[in-house]
């Protein structure tokens, strides 16, 4: 699951832009799936299981990542942008991003620490005064290359972190796709849907499509959620930690999640000998919040891989948790017919 | 020659001040096809171009091979890595930015952030107590490969960007080191009316220290310090920076010598060379400083390379700017007797 985790991690896709992502799913799912794409671009597939329950299962994850976008080209050739979804001003400041469909490689410069303030350099930079530097001399040169409206990326490649992490851009949510990929190309005790999401990062639009479409009864969302496990966090103020299993919160910022799903899913865990945690502390939100109040509602479970540096160019996970999410899921999907 | 190649070689190379050996060691072998007795002097770079003659004047080329750069300072019993920087950094660009550390092998980590779901929305710079490193190694896995005292280098490609531009870090000095590799080529076949010796020199960035020493043993009489200096982006003073693409910006300067400021602007001249002025009050935070007060003293002068966004991951020059620099340098020491 790591090597495809890498190659969709590597794929560009912000909101609205998800063909590509979605294309090179469509090249992973097996023949033996319907399939199809709705207005919003969010792919819709079902495969059929050994049986056919009355009740309705969703699993889905979203393909959109965290990016820019241009908004104007200044008489100097820089590019102003706004961001795609909620990325802090600090993992923008002094990176490399792509532009467009073509790639142009260009640089969030700030101003030299020498000729800063004493004030300036303690003060967090504001997206609003950034902007991007392909090397146009003026802007009839950029004009050659890019063009308002063009997508912005971050120029991350995916590494090894020691013997079990990787880093990568995107791993939210690629990382539920790589799941559910892995899943789809099972074979199923269960009817199941299983649906690739858009626009999840700037509000969860494809998802609110989607569920009115599919029309679940029982839902299992995947996702890529914030650990803060690091140095300096104790105690709550972690959330959840790398290394201990998917995460299954019983409420963020956007749901407060099905209680009879969640028991569910911690007592499978330990049936099962699959480690699993849940978040401690009400933060982040996710395609859930979309789908449990969609029709007449949805009981809805998220199951997240814990990560590191989300919405950044460098977000790591453990795979051994995406191996544990993927476990958990897979018994879940038998289960959850249960209750 | 290959200009943006040897750009690109050098920026990456590793050489955070004070571990310069791996910069040092792709410098000098660029330098020896000049200066075959070229070698490495307690960590400078060191070489003499032609016969050396006592008769007569010495011109010093001088660039420094180090960069900014972090060093390890302690390994907590969860496997962060805590570091200090080595040079002026701006920290509010190391959130999450991908590093490499020079430890038994080079190891790859990220500088833990805390992201924006959990942040408390105040705008405070974390500091480097707040910041650490994350390699995804437990600590007795990384005590093994890590040590305190190890260098730390952001970990960044160099890109082209479109026309003659290119970005990496560390160009502040390699860019300097390329324009002298570049003017050793226009006179390789020249007998010179002055000696030229070559220094690549360590730990600029901590204070031109090893400058200090390289003057010593160079013992010049004219030292050109080839450095970088601010090219305006937005930010950025207009009159206090020069602008990419316009050539090199020549120093002028109360200590630094009026009489070479003057030469190498009527040598840019002569050959038609585009060049920018950079007019200091005082000091030029160069290895100049050093050199014009090394021994009994050197007339000096600085030549510098329109640069942006300096000492971040993301500098940003004009291969046309090195050219014209290497050219300019060229032209000043066939003009010297």
């Amino acid at each position: 699951m790591k090597e495809l985790l890498k190659e969709l991690c590597l794929i560009n896709g912000i909101s609205g832009d998800e063909s590509a992502v979605r294309d090179f799913i469509l090249s992973r799912i097996p023949d033996d799936c319907n399939r199809r794409v709705d207005n919003l671009g969010n792919l819709i597939c079902f495969k059929k299981g050994k049986s056919s329950p009355k009740k309705k299962l969703m699993i889905c994850a979203h393909m959109d990542e965290v990016g820019c976008i241009v908004t104007s080209i200044r008489d100097d050739g820089t590019l102003t942008f706004d961001t795609v979804g909620g990325i802090d001003p600090f993992v923008l400041a002094g990176r490399q991003v792509l532009v467009g469909k073509d790639g142009i490689s260009g640089v969030i410069g700030s101003a030299a620490v020498h000729n800063l303030s004493k004030e300036e350099r303690e003060k967090a930079p504001k997206v609003s005064s950034m902007y991007i530097d392909i090397g146009a001399e003026d802007s009839s040169d950029a004009k050659k290359y890019v063009k308002p409206g063009d997508c912005v990326y971050f120029d991350s490649d995916f590494i090894s972190l020691g013997e079990k992490c990787v880093k990568g851009k995107a791993i939210d949510d690629r990382a539920g796709c790589a799941v559910m990929i892995a899943l789809m190309n099972d074979e199923l005790e269960y009817d199941t849907y299983f649906v690739f999401n858009t626009q999840e990062e700037i509000g969860l639009r494809g998802s609110r499509v989607s569920a009115f479409s599919v029309d679940p009864d029982l839902a299992i969302v995947l996702e890529a959620t914030t650990a803060s496990d690091i140095d300096g966090v104790n105690g709550s103020a972690r959330v959840c930690s790398l290394g201990k299993g998917p995460v299954v919160s019983f409420m963020d910022k956007s749901t407060v999640y099905d209680k009879e799903l969640y028991r569910l899913a911690f007592d499978a865990a330990i049936e099962e000998n699959i480690s699993c945690q849940t978040k401690t502390k009400i933060a982040g939100g996710n395609d859930s919040g979309a789908i449990h109040i969609s029709g007449d509602g949805v009981r809805t479970i998220a199951v997240s891989v814990p990560c590191r540096y989300l919405h950044s160019a460098s977000c790591v996970i453990n795979t051994e948790d995406l191996n544990e999410t993927y476990k958990l899921v897979k018994t879940l999907m038998k289960r959850i017919f249960a209750i | 020659m290959d200009l943006e190649n040897i750009l690109v070689q050098l920026a990456e190379s590793a050489g955070a001040s004070g571990c310069e050996a791996t910069a040092a060691e792709t410098s000098l072998s660029m330098l020896r096809k000049y200066c075959p007795d070229a070698s490495i002097e307690k960590g400078n770079v060191i070489g003499y171009f032609g016969d050396f003659d006592p008769k007569r004047k010495t011109v010093l080329l001088d660039a420094h091979i180090d960069q900014v750069g972090f060093i390890v300072t302690y390994i907590t019993d969860e496997g962060f890595i805590k570091f200090e920087n080595l040079g002026g950094i701006d920290r509010r660009i190391l959130p999450a930015q991908q590093v490499v550390i020079h430890g038994k092998l080079d190891i790859k980590g990220v500088i833990c952030s805390v992201p924006p779901h959990l942040s408390s929305g105040d705008d405070a710079v974390p500091g480097y107590d707040d910041l650490c490193i994350d390699t995804g190694m437990a600590a007795n896995e990384i005590r093994k490969l890590v040590s305190l005292g190890d260098t730390i280098n952001f970990d960044v490609k160099c890109r082209k960007l479109i026309g003659n531009r290119l970005t990496c870090q560390a160009f502040d000095d390699r860019c300097g080191v390329a324009s002298i590799i570049y003017a050793l080529e226009q006179i390789k076949n020249l007998q010179l009316g002055c000696n030229l010796a070559v220094l690549f020199s360590t730990q600029e960035e901590l204070g031109e220290r090893g400058a200090a020493i390289g003057g010593y043993r160079i013992n010049p009489d004219i030292a050109l310090a080839v450095d970088v200096s601010f090219a305006y982006s937005i930010g950025e003073k207009e009159e206090k920076c020069g602008r990419l693409g316009k050539g090199p910006m020549i120093g002028i300067s109360p200590s630094l010598s009026r009489e070479i400021s003057d030469k190498l602007v009527s040598c840019a001249e002569k050959a038609s060379i585009p060049f920018q002025t950079e007019v200091m009050n005082g000091l030029t935070s160069t290895n100049a400083d050093r050199f014009v007060v090394c021994r009994d003293g050197a007339k000096g002068c600085t030549v510098s390379i329109p640069l942006r966004y300096m000492h971040t991951p993301v500098e940003v020059i004009d291969i046309k700017d090195v050219k014209l620099t290497g050219r300019l340098l060229a032209e000043f020491v066939k003009e010297t007797m």
